[in-house]
């Protein structure tokens, strides 16, 4: 194994073939969990009116009479073949739910992430250059703050101030007034596109708030791994050559230290992505942000089986993509790496 | 100099006093934690500061005290003032870069020196004119009036460092070290090096600067034998061709014979000798040079096991009162066990004529010690 583009995709290749079984058990562990916990969603679905016999109808058109081994089989089976079931109460079909309100949560995670990178990961140099003095304990204050408040209240606290201070309003149905086509349903993109400032000003608004809360709950772990691995590459004697060929601390800093340094944080971040997949789901239930999360929310609570499972899958297939796209990325800083 | 670690200080570097001639090569030799290293990094400044802590003393480099420089000025000396080459060419280039860019860097930073071009950039502090385009020589004491940065055209300063005239020079100071294949060799990173080639690349990289004063610190201790010889084949030839003053730190003592026109023998953060080699080599004026000069192995002379020096170098945080060699010095007397220590002041000329500076009360007797 080498380094050339041919290795590479023997390595994507590679990890995504192992995808197959990482999947097979998400999916068999939450069909178990979701059967075993409302053994009867019916008496659910249909209301505390329902007779007997509606039960029972509908028993037979979801097929849950049948043993669960059979269920299993036959969801198997429509997964693979595209069919993830219907939504009992609207009957809408899962899958195309799910991919319709992707784009929205992958600009969320996408807007967090940015957050934590041109935020996170300088305080982490400043942290780190600063270490021991005042600079740093602030910033260790900050990120500790944001790592320990669960996502609901720092989501709810931001929510809360934010629109009594400045009238922000979150969320993304609010007060879109000017509409713009949709080509990748991504509010900010997608207003860029129009080249319409007003809309992307309106989008970014609504954007903001959902995003730095996201971001704030994992910004610890940005910062903190950028000011650690900063930490232990400043003594390294090529940081003391680049200062003897004359550089400004700033270079040294945030290009021989930190292109280091970001080798560890990159494959942090990757991980962090996937926390923050599962933080979608309440931060968009708070701000009424229409992506995959809100729908996770919504299947849930309506003992959607085959959105809450629908659900589960694809965002074990985003962890998996992000972490692998990590790992990519940890190839392309760290030349030493080969393709294994 | 001191540390200040934990509750205790150390003091690193105690009186440590000489003059580097333009144009020279001064050798620094002493066993392993004399100081010598901590020398070589507190002239441009690399201690980290804390836990290192400047009391007293002056690092004179082209008329400027480098310790009483603000730090932000340092480095306007760095690259093209001082430049330095460390022992370990493994951990001194940067992992995640070309060694070719690497060199390109320290190429650009000079060449936008010399244009006027960095704004950074403090010549009255450097006092250096690169418009002369030669070879600047350590200890001109260059008093230039204070010119403020030239204003600078932005768009010529961001220009990417790569361009082909750069490129060019990078390949020319790599064929400078003896890299045949510089073509190939820029392109490579440091891992897919040897040894001996990293090496070249970072004294290529240091000479690229131009720099007044080398700093080698042990350049060839971490290497092979072998390689050791061919790097220092190297610099011996280099010092001829590039115009350059180097402190060359080693603790091996026909290395320094090899290469410096002056030693400095350390002891436990003191000079306790300095003077022309030849003359530090024939004649010693200090217990202890006499004592490493002995274990030097004898290829011709075989006398059974290689004399070795009783005890060891004593703990930094409890120095023993008066001379710091005492209590190993086999002609020690009271006045030697008893503050103050030692001046380190020229010998008395000995019988063959030698005079150069010790710190020892009794330089006359190292002649007829075994």
């Amino acid at each position: 194994m080498g380094r050339s583009k041919g290795d590479l995709v023997v390595f994507i290749g590679k990890r995504l073939l192992q995808l197959i079984p990482v999947l097979l058990g998400v999916v068999l562990i939450t069909f178990i969990f979701t059967h075993l916990a409302v053994p009867n969603p019916c008496a659910a679905w249909a209301g505390p009116k329902a007779t007997p016999s509606v039960i029972k109808g509908c028993e037979q058109f979801y097929g849950l009479n049948k043993p669960l081994p059979v269920q299993f089989e036959d969801y198997i089976v429509g997964l693979v073949t595209g069919n993830w079931g219907i939504d009992p109460l609207t009957h809408t079909a899962v899958l195309p739910s799910i991919l319709a309100a992707f784009p929205a949560t992958l600009e969320l995670v996408l807007a967090a992430l940015f957050l934590m990178v041109v935020v996170g990961i300088p305080l982490g140099v400043v942290a780190a250059a600063s270490s021991g003095r005042v600079a740093d304990h602030l910033v260790r204050i900050f990120y500790l703050s944001g790592w320990s408040t669960p996502t609901y209240i720092a989501g709810a606290v931001l929510f809360i101030w934010a629109s009594k201070e400045f009238g922000l309003s979150g969320g993304a149905f609010s007060t879109i007034t000017s509409p713009v086509p949709t080509i990748t349903h991504m509010s900010v993109v997608d207003a860029i596109l129009a080249g319409s400032p007003s809309a992307t000003a309106d989008a970014l608004e609504h954007l903001v708030l959902p995003a730095t809360a996201l971001a704030f709950i994992n910004m610890g772990v940005a910062t903190r791994m950028t000011r650690t691995s900063m930490l232990e590459t400043l003594p390294l004697e090529f940081v003391k050559t680049a200062r003897m060929k004359g550089l400004t601390e700033f270079w040294v800093l945030y290009k021989h230290a930190l292109r280091n340094a970001l080798i560890t944080t990159t494959t942090v971040l990757g991980l962090t992505t996937g926390a923050m997949i599962s933080g979608t789901v309440v931060i968009e239930s708070i701000f009424t942000w229409p992506g995959v999360g809100l729908y996770a929310y919504d299947a849930i609570t309506s003992y959607d089986f085959n959105g809450t499972i629908g659900v589960v899958i694809f965002f074990a297939v985003v962890v998996v993509v992000a972490n692998l796209i990590a790992d990519v990325l940890y190839g392309l800083l760290d030349p030493r790496v080969e393709w294994r | 100099m001191e540390y200040r670690v934990g509750a205790g200080t150390f003091r690193a570097l105690n009186d440590v006093s000489f003059e580097l001639p333009t144009h020279r090569v001064v050798g620094i030799v002493g066993e392993t934690g004399c100081g010598k290293s901590t020398l070589g990094h507190a002239i441009p400044r690399l201690l980290p500061q804390p836990p290192a802590i400047v009391r007293s003393g002056k690092v004179v480099f082209r008329g400027v005290d480098l310790l009483r420089l603000p730090k932000w000025q340092m480095p306007s000396i760095r690259g093209t003032g001082i430049g330095m080459i460390f022992q370990e060419p493994i951990n001194s280039l940067n992992p995640a870069f070309r060694v070719g860019d690497q060199v390109a860097e320290a190429v650009h930073i000079r060449r936008m020196r010399e244009r006027g071009l960095d704004p950074t950039f403090r010549r009255d502090v450097q006092g250096t004119d690169y418009s002369r385009r030669e070879m600047p020589r350590a200890g001109d004491v260059v008093s230039a009036p204070f010119v403020p940065p030239a204003l600078v055209d932005r768009a010529k300063a961001r220009s990417p460092p790569v361009s082909k005239e750069l490129h060019e020079e990078v390949l020319s100071f790599l064929r400078l070290v003896r890299i045949n294949d510089p073509e190939r060799i820029v392109s490579l990173f440091p891992h897919e090096l040897s040894g001996g080639m990293r090496q070249r690349i970072m004294i290529a990289m240091a000479l690229s600067g131009k720099p007044g004063l080398l700093i080698a610190d042990e350049p060839t201790s971490a290497l092979d034998v072998t390689i050791q010889a061919q790097v220092l084949t190297l610099m011996k030839e280099l010092m001829e061709e590039v115009q350059t003053s180097i402190l060359f730190i080693s603790h091996d003592l026909g290395v320094i014979a090899e290469m410096a026109d002056e030693v400095g023998v350390m002891y436990a953060g003191h000079l306790i000798e300095f003077g022309p080699v030849a003359e530090i080599f024939e004649s010693p004026r200090h217990p202890y040079t006499k004592a490493l000069l002995r274990s030097i192995p004898n290829r011709y002379k075989s006398e059974g096991p290689l004399p070795s020096l009783a005890g060891s170098v004593p703990n930094l945080s409890r120095m023993p009162a008066g001379c710091a060699f005492h209590p190993r010095c086999p002609i020690a007397r009271d006045v030697c066990r008893h503050d103050p220590e030692p001046p380190f002041v020229a010998a008395p000329a000995g019988p063959d004529g030698a005079v150069h500076r010790s710190a020892c009360y009794f330089p006359e007797e190292v002649a007829s010690l075994p």
